[in-house]
């Protein structure tokens, strides 16, 4: 037998609790929710990595110049041959050959067996051919393709100016590509119509000097090692400097501006606004025109004006003038934005309950204004940021921002610029963090802005 | 009389020319341990009289007397301080009431806290969600997981927690629904009888006013117009206005609702701005002589208490 009884009633069993959250647990849950603010977040996080730690872990000086390395797009690093210190030449002049022709003749032949001496670095080419009969000197020609005629020689180097000067040694702006060097006879001022070519492809060398004040090698290294150059995993820019390196150094610059610029001009305007909308009346009405009168100022010009006002003296930055200049003119959108949310909350019953309880004035604002307003400032905190970081760049970009050599991305968008078309690597990386930075602040405060409205606080 | 008005009057400044009177000349009084219910159409000045009696507005004219004592003229924060323990409100709405970034621990404790009080806050404040019929676990949540019924309990438990002896009760049941409303009034009651407390009723629903408070006094335009004990100003109301607005409160039975002939109030209320004398109702009054436009009518005794200011009766 079996005896069937009720099972024991308990109340715990019949309630129906759900977790007590705050204002900010309930903004943190339902931003969790939103895939694309969570993102964005981890990009600022990355980003904040980037810049604080990046430095520490990518040590090169952002200043160095790497001129084996100018405008180098992204690529592993380059292989060189140590040599030795450099050798004065030696022009070559043979005797028994004269130096002026005896007489002039209508044609000459190409001058012949056109070779090198030595071997062909980017240190030096040096050539040397045989003397052509009836030459008073010679032409020297470099040409980055091989030549279609006589008028496709390209890059006048030099001339010799004696028939029996046979040799000559290139020294310009040498970079280990193939070149096509040409020489043509002259009678010591006009050129005959014939020429010889030579391909040449100089190998990458520095010296071993050099090789050890870069602390590229150990002291042990010998002349006809082959080394590695530096890696600039994102190229180098037009002076040679690190990419990686650079941009690193100018988040500093840019981020330095995008968050404490609106970090101070928040905080003053919502001193400002705050003291104008609590206390109201006849103070708030000139606190308020006040603010619309610096909103009318006209920003850039007012920038301009102010960056020559202050003066950037040699050896400064323009980071403090800018960021000055920045919370100067622009505190008064969160002055209003916090003095009308003063004003409504000013008006709410719980204010009015907390003073009839005996609460003074900076209890009232601390304990029930500020907290309510938290969120709205939070908002404009993090739409504030890109905002800055964009004007920041802007500024820098025309030249009225941080001054050289004080990297920013703005700056950087500036000299990448200029070779757009051949080096674009040196505006895409800039521009691309510029973009990526104020979407993710954009996106995150979007988020926000969903998180804490509370129009979509469940109420019940 | 536990509080006393004498020509309490508020006038609100607008722009050079433009005065708005929200009070005129009100002489109402208290007793010790009874409610008194300000009934009048929105825009009467009930909420301005009940808030100037608090201190949180402050008053153009007359004398607001407390235990025979006038009140401070500006109340200060040390003022508020001083006579939270005697004079409290409870707010009409019950959303904007609760500062939603607090625990309802913080929020009934609140005035314990502002007046250093040795007792354990968290018992206390137990204790009185119990009282006021909560459950007193419930003490960390926030305002936003409490209904509007169960908000207006914590607004409640906030100003009696304290233990005040004058409470004013702003319209505190508009914004309930109705089973919601016979709760209130009950614990409202219950709290009464118990604590001792006089109160202000300020509300709008006649019949329930009658049913809360022991006298009744009917406001039009920032004036009394008309005071008596409960029952005898709902049941024979002697000026114009107090008879229309008691005839307009509708019959719970459809058919007698249906064979009542209800004269509705014509117009708007006049504009209480720049008010001139005469009596005010007399644009809309049914029975207007000719007297009413130029002579402010003053109040006169009828009965023992039941005083109107109608020239219907001089």
């Amino acid at each position: 037998m079996i005896d069937f009884s009720p099972a024991e009633k308990s109340v715990a069993i019949e309630q129906i609790t759900r977790p007590s959250l705050s204002y900010w647990q309930d903004a943190w849950q339902r931003l969790k929710k939103n895939t694309r603010a969570i993102i964005s977040l981890y990009i600022i996080v990355f980003i904040a990595f980037f810049t604080l730690f990046g430095p520490f872990l990518w040590q090169v000086d952002p200043a160095l110049q790497d001129l084996n390395q100018v405008s180098q797009a992204p690529a592993l690093p380059k292989q060189a041959l140590l040599s030795a210190a450099y050798i004065q030449w030696q022009r070559i002049v043979i005797q028994d050959f004269p130096a002026e022709p005896d007489s002039y003749r209508d044609q000459v032949y190409a001058p012949k067996s056109l070779r090198l001496i030595n071997m062909a670095t980017t240190q030096g080419v040096r050539l040397s051919w045989n003397p052509v009969v009836g030459a008073g000197g010679y032409n020297i020609y470099r040409n980055e393709r091989y030549p279609e005629g006589f008028n496709d020689l390209g890059l006048p180097l030099g001339s010799t100016y004696a028939g029996n000067e046979i040799g000559y040694e290139d020294r310009l702006g040498l970079e280990p590509l193939t070149y096509y060097y040409s020489v043509v006879p002259t009678d010591g001022f006009d050129e005959y119509e014939v020429y010889s070519v030579l391909t040449v492809t100089p190998q990458l060398t520095i010296t071993v000097d050099e090789a050890k004040a870069r602390n590229l090698v150990s002291d042990t290294a010998r002349p006809g090692d082959v080394i590695s150059l530096e890696f600039h995993p994102l190229g180098t820019d037009y002076l040679g400097r690190d990419m990686l390196a650079r941009l690193m150094e100018g988040a500093r610059v840019s981020l330095f501006i995008g968050i404490f610029a609106p970090l101070f001009f928040v905080l003053f305007g919502i001193a400002y606004g705050g003291f104008a909308g609590y206390f109201g009346g006849r103070l708030d009405a000139v606190l308020m025109r006040f603010a619309d009168f610096v909103v009318a100022l006209p920003f850039l010009l007012f920038m301009i004006l102010f960056k020559i006002a202050f003066g950037v003296g040699p050896g400064e930055s323009g980071i403090i003038p800018m960021l000055i200049a920045l919370v100067l003119l622009s505190w008064p959108a969160t002055a209003r934005l916090v003095r009308g949310q003063v004003l409504q909350i000013r008006e709410q019953g719980y204010i009015e309950a907390a003073r009839l309880l005996g609460g003074r004035d900076h209890y009232l604002i601390f304990r029930h204004i500020i907290p309510n307003t938290m969120g709205v400032i939070l908002v404009t905190l993090t739409f504030a940021v890109p905002a800055a970081i964009f004007t920041e760049a802007f500024l820098s970009f025309i030249g009225m921002g941080v001054v050289p050599p004080t990297p920013s991305w703005g700056s950087m968008c500036n000299e990448g610029v200029k070779t757009m078309l051949s080096h674009p690597h040196e505006l895409i990386f800039p521009a691309l963090l510029i973009s990526i930075t104020v979407l993710a602040f954009n996106l995150l405060g979007d988020g926000f802005t969903e998180a804490l409205d509370s129009r979509l606080r469940s109420r019940e | 009389m536990l509080i006393s008005t004498k020509h309490l009057t508020k006038h609100f400044q607008l722009g050079r020319k433009q005065t708005l009177h929200a009070v005129d000349d009100v002489n109402i009084g208290i007793e010790e341990n009874a409610t008194l219910g300000l009934v009048g159409e929105s825009g009467s000045g009930k909420s301005t009289l009940g808030k100037m009696l608090t201190g949180l507005l402050r008053k153009t004219n007359g004398e607001i007397l407390f235990r025979g004592e006038p009140l401070p003229d500006k109340f200060t924060a040390k003022d508020h301080l001083y006579y939270a323990k005697e004079i409290q409100m409870i707010f009409q709405d019950p959303y904007s009431s609760l500062n939603p970034r607090m625990t309802i621990l913080d929020i009934i404790g609140e005035g314990l806290r502002i007046q250093g009080s040795d007792h354990n806050i968290r018992d206390l404040v137990a204790s009185w969600l119990s009282k006021v019929g909560m459950d007193p676990d419930h003490m960390s949540r926030y305002p936003h997981e409490f209904s509007g019924g169960q908000r207006q309990r914590i607004g409640i438990a906030r100003a009696m927690i304290i233990e005040p002896s004058f409470v004013v009760c702003d319209e505190p049941i508009s914004a309930l629904d109705v089973s919601v409303q016979a709760q209130f009034i009950n614990l409202l009651d219950e709290l009464k009888a118990s604590l001792g407390l006089t109160l202000l009723f300020i509300a709008h629903d006649l019949s329930m006013v009658r049913y809360v408070s022991d006298y009744m006094a009917v406001m039009y335009l920032g004036s009394v117009i008309e005071y008596g004990p409960s029952d005898e100003v709902f049941y024979s109301p002697k000026h114009p206005y107090t008879r229309l607005l008691i005839e307009s409160n509708p019959e719970p039975d459809p058919k007698l609702e249906r064979s009542r002939d209800v004269i509705p109030i014509k117009g708007e209320i006049t504009s209480p701005i720049n008010i001139q004398s005469g009596c005010r109702f007399s644009d809309r009054c049914p029975s207007v002589k000719p007297e009413c436009r130029h002579i402010t009518p003053v109040m006169t005794t009828i009965d023992s208490n039941h005083t109107v200011a109608c020239h219907l009766y001089t």
